[in-house]
C-alpha cells in the first residue's frame, strides 16, 4: 500500500461540483484509469480517498491536495497520465508525489478574486473603500453553523483571518490578492467578498481561484 | 458554454451542477459539420432525468450517427427559472449552452402525466410559442415519446408529433426525413404529413375529433393521409438493438448513479392496474452473453461500481442464474455490485443470492397491492399471504427488522373488506416476526404500509373504470388507519389530489388542452411534486374552462365508447382487454404468458413471435 497526493486543478464548468461530489467523482475516475485502490478492513470496506481541503462550490483552484492509497506500483508519471485520460471536463491532475508531509501542516491558502463592476471609476471607488475597511479591521459576516443538532448563526470577525489583501484594477475589474487563514476555522473567500459588496454596496460578478496553501512560515505547502 | 451572465446565475441557485454539463462521456461536437441538432428534454429535474435509461439510450444512439448532435436538457428548477427569466436566459441545451429554440429538433420523453406543465413551461421557457399551431416554421420540430404518448391527445396542442412506443429506430429515420425536408427547404405541413407516413409516428394535427352530446369522443378521422390507426414500434431484435458503451457520468449525485441494462422487454404477469405490463409488449428477451458484454463496457467506460439489471418483474427472465455466474465471475474481483430490483426467494440458488447487492439492503419490500386473496386474484396480482409471510419470516431470521409493502386504493371491485384486509395483512407481517425463533434479540420491527391511490390507465383491462372520487379515497384512507391497531405497523397514503389529477390526464382527450395551457399559465409546474403540487389552482382552471374533471377521472365507460386512443394501435386488442375486464369482475385471475398465452396480440408486432411462448 502507499499513500499518494495528487494535486487537482478545477477550473470553468467544473467549479460546479461540490465537495462531496468531487470524492464521488475521483472514486470512479480512479477506477476508470485502472488504478488499484486500497479498501479499508471490515464489515463495509470503502476505497481511502481524502480531499484534504474542502473548496466552497464556484470557485476555482490550480490545486487541490488529494490523498489516495493505492495497491499497485504504479509511477507517479503513470498515475497522471492515466488520471488524466479519463477525467471530466475542467479538472485536471497537476502533481503527483508521495504523501508525505502532515495536512494540519497548512496555515494560509493564497487566491485570485476578481470582481467585476459596471465601470473603470466603480472599481478604483471600491478598492479604496475596501482598503478603508480592511484597514479599520471591522469587517465582520454572518455564517450560519451547526452546534449539536442546533442551527446557530454565528459571527465571524473576517480581518482576523486575512493575512494579507493587495487590491488593484483592471479596467472595470476589481483584482484582490489575499492570503487568507486556511488552518483552525479557515476563511472562505466568499465571506470576504460578500461582506466588501456588502459595505460598499456592489453587486459585482465575484471569480475566486485558489493558487497555493501556505505553512505558518508562509513556505508554499506540498 | 459559462458566459457572464450564465455564471451570475449559476452562483445564485442551488445545485448549480445540474444546469453545467461538461460531464464526463458528454458529447460535445462542431455544430457547424452536423446536420441536425436535437435537444433531447427531460421534463423534471436533472437528477431524475440523468437516472433514466431511455435518455441515455437515445442520447448515444443519435451521438453515433456523424450527422446529427443530441444535447441534453431538463426542467430548470424554480430557482433556477426564475434567474433564467430575470436576465432573459432561454433554455439552452447542457453540451453546448446553446438556445434550443435554434435547434432542430425538440424532443420531449413524457413519463408521467404530472410532468406536462414541465414540457409547456420548457418551450416558454426556450422562447417558443407553446402551441404548435404558432409554431409555423419548419424548425424546430418538437416531439414527444415515452409512455404517455399512449394516450397523447391531452398534449397534442403543443407537440407536432408523437413517436409510439421505442424509440431505438424511429428516432434515425424521423432525424433521416427530418435533414431531407430540411435540405429541401420544405414547410411545416409538407413535412408533417411525410412523417405520418413512418409506422410509429403519430402527427395529432393531420386527425379530427368529434364528439357526442355527452362529451364522449364520437369519431377521429385521419386526412391528407395519415393513417387510421398508428402503430407503435418495437425492436424485434434485442441481441443486436443498439446499445450504449458509455452513458454520460454525472458530476453530482441522481437518484440511480449507476450502469443499468435492460435484460427483457415486455411483461409476462398481466398485472390488470399496470399499465407498463401491457404497453412494452411482447416479450423479448436479451441474452445473458450479450448482457455480459455490455456490462462490461460500460463499467469500465463510466467507472461505476453497481450494475443495476432492468426490467419489469426481474425473476422472470429465463437465463438469470447463468447471469448472474458469468457477471459475478469478474464484479467480485472488480468489487462491483449488482442489483437487482426484483428477485423471488423462491428458485434462486443461495450462494447466488448473498453475492447479489439486493440482498444486503436493510429494508425489504412486498407489493401485495391488495389485502385480501380475493382483490388481489380480481386484479391479477400473483402473491400469496403465505409467500409473503414466508419470505418475510426467512428475512427476519437473516437479521432484518423492517419490511415496507405497499397497496393500492380504490382498486376496481374494492370494499371496506379489503381495505380491512390491508391491515390485516401487515399484522400478520407483525405476528411472523414475534413468532420466528430466529430473530434478532431484543429488536423491535417496523412495518412501513404505503398506500397510494388507483389510477386507472390506457391500454389496461381497467381503462374503462371509474377511480374513487376524493371522497371515497379520504374514507378508505380513514377506513385503514382506524384497522391499524399496533404503533409496529406505520401507514402513509399517497396525496389523492395528485392521483386525482393523473387520473383526469391519463384518460384525457383533446379538450384538456385548453386546461393544461391555463393552469401552468397560472403557475403551475412540477406537479409531481408535494411541495410544489398547486391543486387550488389546477381546479381554479378546470373551473374557468367548465371542464368536469369527474367525468375523466370518476365515469365508468362502456365497453362500446369510443376511447381517446382508440386510433393509436399497442398490439394489445380492445378484446383482449375487455375480456380481463370481464375476468376481473368475476375475481377470476389469468395464468402467466408462460403457463398459457393469454392471445393478447402484442405478438403481432413481432411478425408473431413471442419470447413468453417460444
Ligand atoms: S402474445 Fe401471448 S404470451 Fe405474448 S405477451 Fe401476449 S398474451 Fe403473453
Amino acid at each position: 500500500m502507499r499513500a499518494v497526493r495528487l494535486w487537482i486543478k478545477k477550473e470553468g464548468r467544473a467549479k460546479y461540483i461540490s465537495h462531496l461530489d468531487m470524492n464521488r467523482c475521483f472514486t470512479r475516475a480512479v477506477r476508470r484509469a485502472g488504478l488499484a485502490l486500497w479498501y479499508t478492513e471490515g464489515f463495509n470496506p470503502h476505497p481511502y480517498l481524502n480531499f484534504l481541503t474542502p473548496l466552497s462550490l464556484g470557485q476555482e483552484s490550480d490545486g487541490e491536495p488529494l490523498d489516495i492509497r493505492i495497491e499497485d506500483d504504479m509511477t507517479d508519471a503513470q498515475i497522471l497520465r492515466r488520471m488524466n485520460d479519463v477525467l471530466p471536463e475542467g479538472i485536471t491532475v497537476v502533481r503527483v508525489h508521495d504523501a508525505v508531509t502532515k495536512p494540519a501542516q497548512i496555515a494560509f491558502a493564497r487566491y485570485s478574486i476578481g470582481i467585476e463592476l459596471p465601470t473603470a471609476a466603480a472599481a478604483q471607488a471600491f478598492c479604496e473603500k475596501a482598503r478603508a475597511l480592511l484597514l479599520r479591521g471591522e469587517l465582520t459576516a454572518e455564517k450560519t453553523g451547526k452546534q449539536g443538532k442546533r442551527k446557530v448563526v454565528k459571527q465571524v470577525r473576517i480581518c482576523d483571518k486575512v493575512q494579507s489583501a493587495a487590491f488593484r484594477t483592471e479596467g472595470q475589474c476589481v483584482l484582490l490578492d489575499a492570503v487568507l487563514q486556511a488552518g483552525g476555522e479557515p476563511l472562505n473567500p466568499a465571506l470576504l467578498t460578500d461582506a466588501l459588496q456588502k459595505a460598499i454596496g456592489t453587486d459585482g460578478l465575484v471569480r475566486i481561484r485558489r493558487r497555493e496553501f501556505l505553512t505558518a512560515d508562509m513556505q508554499s505547502f506540498s | 458554454m459559462l458566459d457572464k451572465t450564465k455564471e451570475r446565475i449559476l452562483n445564485a441557485v442551488q445545485k448549480p451542477g445540474r444546469y453545467t454539463g461538461g460531464e464526463l462521456n458528454s458529447v460535445v461536437k462542431d455544430k457547424n459539420a452536423v446536420d441536425l441538432r436535437y435537444a433531447f428534454c427531460f421534463p423534471d429535474t436533472y437528477e431524475i432525468g440523468m437516472s433514466h435509461l431511455g435518455l441515455k439510450i437515445l442520447y448515444s444512439l443519435v451521438n453515433a450517427r456523424a450527422d446529427a448532435w443530441c444535447e441534453r436538457v431538463f426542467a430548470p428548477w424554480t430557482d433556477m427559472e426564475e434567474q433564467m427569466r430575470k436576465y432573459g436566459v432561454p433554455l439552452y441545451a447542457l453540451e453546448s449552452g446553446d438556445p434550443i429554440r435554434d435547434f432542430d429538433l425538440i424532443g420531449f420523453t413524457l413519463q408521467y402525466e404530472l410532468s406536462y406543465s414541465n414540457m409547456l413551461n420548457m418551450l416558454d421557457l426556450a422562447g417558443l410559442p407553446v402551441r404548435a399551431t404558432d409554431r409555423t416554421e419548419l424548425l424546430p420540430i418538437v416531439a414527444a415519446g415515452g409512455p404517455c404518448v399512449c394516450n397523447a391527445e391531452p398534449v397534442h396542442a403543443f407537440v407536432d408529433l408523437c413517436m409510439l412506443g421505442e424509440g431505438e429506430e424511429v428516432t434515425n429515420e424521423l432525424i433521416d426525413l427530418l435533414i431531407e425536408h430540411k435540405k429541401k427547404g420544405s414547410d411545416k405541413q409538407t413535412f408533417l404529413r411525410a412523417a405520418a407516413q413512418i409506422e410509429g409516428v403519430y402527427v395529432p394535427s393531420l386527425y379530427d375529433v368529434s364528439y357526442n352530446e355527452d362529451g364522449t369522443v364520437q369519431a377521429v378521422t385521419p386526412k391528407d393521409g395519415a393513417p387510421k390507426t398508428v402503430r407503435k414500434r418495437i425492436v424485434s431484435d434485442l441481441d443486436t438493438m443498439f446499445s450504449p458503451s458509455d452513458f454520460v457520468v454525472p458530476s453530482i449525485e441522481v437518484v440511480h448513479d449507476r450502469t443499468t441494462t435492460e435484460i427483457f422487454r415486455g411483461c409476462i404477469r398481466g398485472c390488470r392496474f399496470c399499465q407498463a405490463g401491457f404497453i412494452y409488449r411482447p416479450i423479448r428477451e436479451k441474452s445473458a452473453d450479450v448482457i455480459d458484454a455490455q456490462c462490461r463496457a460500460v463499467c469500465e467506460s463510466t467507472g461505476y461500481d453497481e450494475i443495476s439489471l432492468c426490467s419489469l418483474s426481474s425473476s422472470d427472465y429465463t437465463q438469470m442464474e447463468p447471469l448472474i455466474r458469468k457477471l459475478i465471475s469478474w464484479t467480485d474481483d472488480a468489487k462491483i455490485n449488482i442489483a437487482l430490483p426484483s428477485l423471488r426467494a423462491d428458485n434462486f440458488p443461495k450462494e447466488l443470492m448473498e453475492k447479489l447487492a439486493g440482498v444486503r439492503r436493510s429494508s425489504l419490500t412486498f407489493a401485495p397491492e391488495a389485502g385480501t386473496q380475493r382483490l388481489r386474484d380480481a386484479i391479477n396480482k400473483n402473491v400469496t399471504e403465505e409467500e409473503v409471510l414466508q419470505t418475510a419470516s426467512q428475512a427476519f431470521a437473516g437479521g432484518w427488522t423492517a419490511v415496507k409493502l405497499y397497496f393500492m386504493l380504490g382498486l376496481p371491485t374494492e370494499t371496506d373488506e379489503d381495505v380491512q384486509g390491508i391491515a390485516a395483512l401487515a399484522q400478520k407481517v407483525v405476528d411472523a416476526y414475534y413468532a420466528n425463533p430466529d430473530k434478532p434479540k431484543g429488536k423491535s420491527v417496523t412495518v412501513s404500509v404505503s398506500a397510494s391511490t388507483f389510477v386507472p390507465k390506457p391500454f389496461t383491462p381497467f381503462q374503462w373504470e371509474g377511480q374513487d372520487d376524493g371522497e371515497t379515497v379520504l374514507r378508505k384512507q380513514a377506513l385503514l388507519r382506524e384497522s391499524i391497531h399496533t404503533r409496529k405497523v406505520s401507514l402513509s397514503c399517497h396525496h389523492a389530489d395528485t392521483s386525482f389529477l393523473e387520473a383526469v390526464f391519463a384518460r384525457g382527450d383533446r379538450r384538456l388542452a385548453d386546461v393544461l395551457e391555463s393552469a401552468w399559465r397560472k403557475g403551475c409546474r412540477f406537479d409531481g411534486w408535494d411541495d410544489q403540487f398547486r391543486f387550488d389552482l389546477w381546479r381554479e382552471a378546470f373551473d374557468e374552462a367548465g371542464v368536469s374533471m369527474a367525468f375523466y377521472a370518476n365515469r365508468r365507460r362502456s365497453f362500446d365508447e369510443v376511447l381517446p386512443w382508440d386510433h393509436l394501435d399497442y398490439g394489445v386488442s380492445k378484446t383482449y382487454l375487455q375480456r380481463e375486464n370481464e375476468r376481473a369482475a368475476e375475481s377470476r385471475t389469468t395464468p402467466h404468458c408462460r403457463i398459457r398465452c393469454g392471445g393478447c396480440g402484442a405478438d403481432k408486432l413481432n411478425g408473431g413471435k413471442c419470447d413468453a411462448r417460444c
